[in-house]
């Protein structure tokens, strides 16, 4: 296996997001792993970066599961009291307005999934009042409900409606998990292109997974490309370390 | 998918258009995503007031000679079982499918296993049993749901799927079957699914009260001949690293497996040989090939590894037959044992 040194920026331009990101999609899109991976990544690049669990809807694989490994790269992760971070309730944390009325300078906040988890969003009215802040649209054209331009853009309008707040970029996170393929990468980022242009929202960014980053081009895309190191495994397998910048044998893979 | 979607999306292909819920964690996107699904395919979703009232929408569905199926978690299960007694007595196909969580009582909403005596031996009352397939997979899930409608059709009886909460909420790849059966078989000889369009002249009654003793014997003999029947036909397990030498024998089921297999692979290249069996039915439950596997020569002991205190191993027991020494370990309330702890266990007989 080829051994490399993996660069902060992978694309032709640096990821440029600064301030207050929403993470928002459909229910799986990915917002997790990209909130974590992106915290990860902007912190390597030498910013301030805070970070909050706003799922309120999903009872497993959130951004807790990872906050300790964060924590230890110097990132915050904002989150729910201890006593109720394994509870299926929609507790929301005074903490949140606090971040977001003094942002850093990256304030990553990851919603939970559909218009059901960004509805959170509208309650914190009051401290997105005259702020400036965007908000990015994760899209797996893999995944049910949003294999279509038209069903991606029915998920931005709901998220727009139940959020009160206007999606600004898209992210394109086209993965098949452990199958994922270089023709994957490349077939979600010309649906990416085509989203981009009959949304009229900008691509930010496009992911791969961190395995794959040898494999793919750079050249080939006119955005940034964030390499992805999966933090949300089940109990039978270990999550990428966040902390080795090179690539090491895969460990051995479950086939059912 | 996430797996409660893949389930979903299983029983509409599956030819089931019949789905009554009530949510619960960590299932409830079952519903979520059948809520969207279901008016696309043509079919009804219905939220009940409670799991009680679910289940006799289950009984009613099923009686018509409908495909239909529910989920739950747990607790919801527990509600659910007055009704599954009466369909089982009355001899109605359904399907239900438990993604278990921690309990008892309302427990915790992380995954769990504590539901398997429920599940094999005492859910509702009466003289009857469930078929119960537990998948690994998001993949296996998808099949088993499949085949969960004619099989429950054969035999005219509920067949539960028992999957713990990290089969409902994980995302894994799937590949949904093609060319699948989608049309109930033999419903016209005894579902009440109107005169008009039946090819018969007979009267179907469905019913699970017999007042006449006699009778109620003569019926819990029909139940009972059923079971025995799923007993010679219906086992299915899987076998992994069986053909080494291996001292110890694990029994798993379900995602527990998988650690499970994880920590197999670990122990081989430390040299250390152990062998597993997973059983994909629950009930019947593969008790020949657990005993024929414990009776390898190389083999010293027997454990069964679960996501709860102690329930499987009853039926790992009985399997055995006192040939070896049967352990338990498992962890429970959401604490999904690691490699690392079942390979300490193993190293510990």
């Amino acid at each position: 296996m080829i051994s490399y040194i993996l660069p902060i920026r992978i694309g032709k331009v640096d990821i440029d997001l600064t301030g207050i990101v929403v993470i928002v999609g459909n229910f799986g899109s990915g917002k997790t792993e990209i909130s974590i991976n992106l915290a990860v990544n902007r912190k390597k690049a030498g910013m301030d970066v805070r970070v909050a669990d706003l799922d309120l809807v999903n009872p497993y694989f959130r951004t807790r599961e990872a906050a300790a490994s964060l924590a230890k790269l110097g990132i915050e992760v904002v989150l729910p009291p201890k006593e109720y971070l394994q509870a299926d309730l929609p507790i929301l944390t005074p903490a949140v307005a606090g971040m977001i009325r003094r942002p850093c300078q990256l304030t990553l906040i990851d919603v939970g999934g559909d218009d059901m988890g960004a509805t959170v969003l509208a309650s914190l009215a009051d401290a997105f009042k005259d702020r400036k802040y965007s908000m990015i649209q994760v899209v797996n054209p893999l995944r049910p409900f949003t294999e279509d331009i038209k069903g991606c853009l029915k998920i931005r309008d709901e998220i727009e409606t139940a959020s009160k707040m206007t999606i600004t970029g898209l992210v394109g996170n086209a993965n098949l998990i452990d199958e994922t393929t270089g023709k994957d990468i490349l077939s979600g980022y010309d649906f990416l292109i085509h989203l981009s242009t009959e949304s009229g929202l900008p691509l930010e960014f496009i992911t791969a997974p961190y395995e794959l980053i040898p494999e793919i081009n750079p050249e080939h895309f006119s955005c940034p490309v964030l390499p992805i190191k999966r933090q949300l495994v089940p109990p039978w397998k270990k999550p990428s370390d966040l902390n080795k910048n090179r690539t090491e044998p895969s460990a051995s893979r479950w086939t059912p | 998918m996430k797996g409660n979607e893949a389930i979903g999306e299983a029983a509409i292909r599956a030819g089931c258009l019949n789905y009554f819920a009530y949510p619960i964690t960590p299932q409830s996107e079952v519903a979520e995503y059948l809520s969207k699904r279901m008016p696309e395919a043509g079919g009804v979703f219905l939220q009940g007031e409670s799991e009680v009232a679910v289940s006799y929408m289950i009984f009613g569905a099923a009686a018509a000679g409908a495909r239909v199926f529910t989920t739950s978690s747990s607790p919801g299960i527990s509600l659910m079982s007055e009704g599954i007694s009466y369909i089982a007595g009355a001899q109605c196909p359904a399907v239900f499918v438990n993604i278990m969580r921690g309990g008892p009582g309302l427990g915790g909403i992380l995954p769990s296993q504590a539901d398997y005596l429920q599940a094999t031996k005492g859910i509702g009352h009466g003289d009857f049993r469930l078929l119960v397939m537990a998948p690994a997979s998001v993949q296996e899930a998808v099949e088993m749901v499949m085949e969960a409608f004619p099989l429950a059709e054969k035999y005219r009886n509920p067949v539960m799927i028992l999957g713990d909460g990290l089969i409902g909420q994980m995302m894994e790849p799937v590949e949904f079957p093609e060319n699948f059966s989608v049309e109930p078989s033999n419903k016209d000889e005894w579902a009440t699914n109107g005169m008009d369009t039946r090819k018969s002249d007979q009267r179907n009654l469905v019913k699970s009260l017999f007042l006449d003793p006699e009778m109620l014997n003569s019926h819990n003999n029909v139940l009972r001949e059923k079971y025995e029947r799923m007993k010679r036909e219906e086992i299915r397990f899987e076998n992994y690293n069986t053909d080494s030498d291996y001292n110890v024998l694990l029994v798993s089921y379900g995602t527990m497996s998988r650690v499970c297999r994880t920590a197999i692979d670990q122990l081989k290249s430390e040299g250390f040989e152990v062998g597993m069996i997973r059983p994909l039915t629950l009930y019947p439950f593969p008790e020949k090939a657990v005993e024929d596997a414990a009776s390898k020569e190389s083999c010293t002991s027997v454990a069964s590894i679960e996501m709860s205190m102690g329930q499987m191993v009853e039926d790992v027991e009985r399997s055995v037959r006192g040939k070896k020494p049967v352990q338990w370990f498992g962890k429970c309330g959401g604490e999904v044992p690691t490699p690392e702890e079942v390979i300490e266990f193993i190293k510990s007989l």
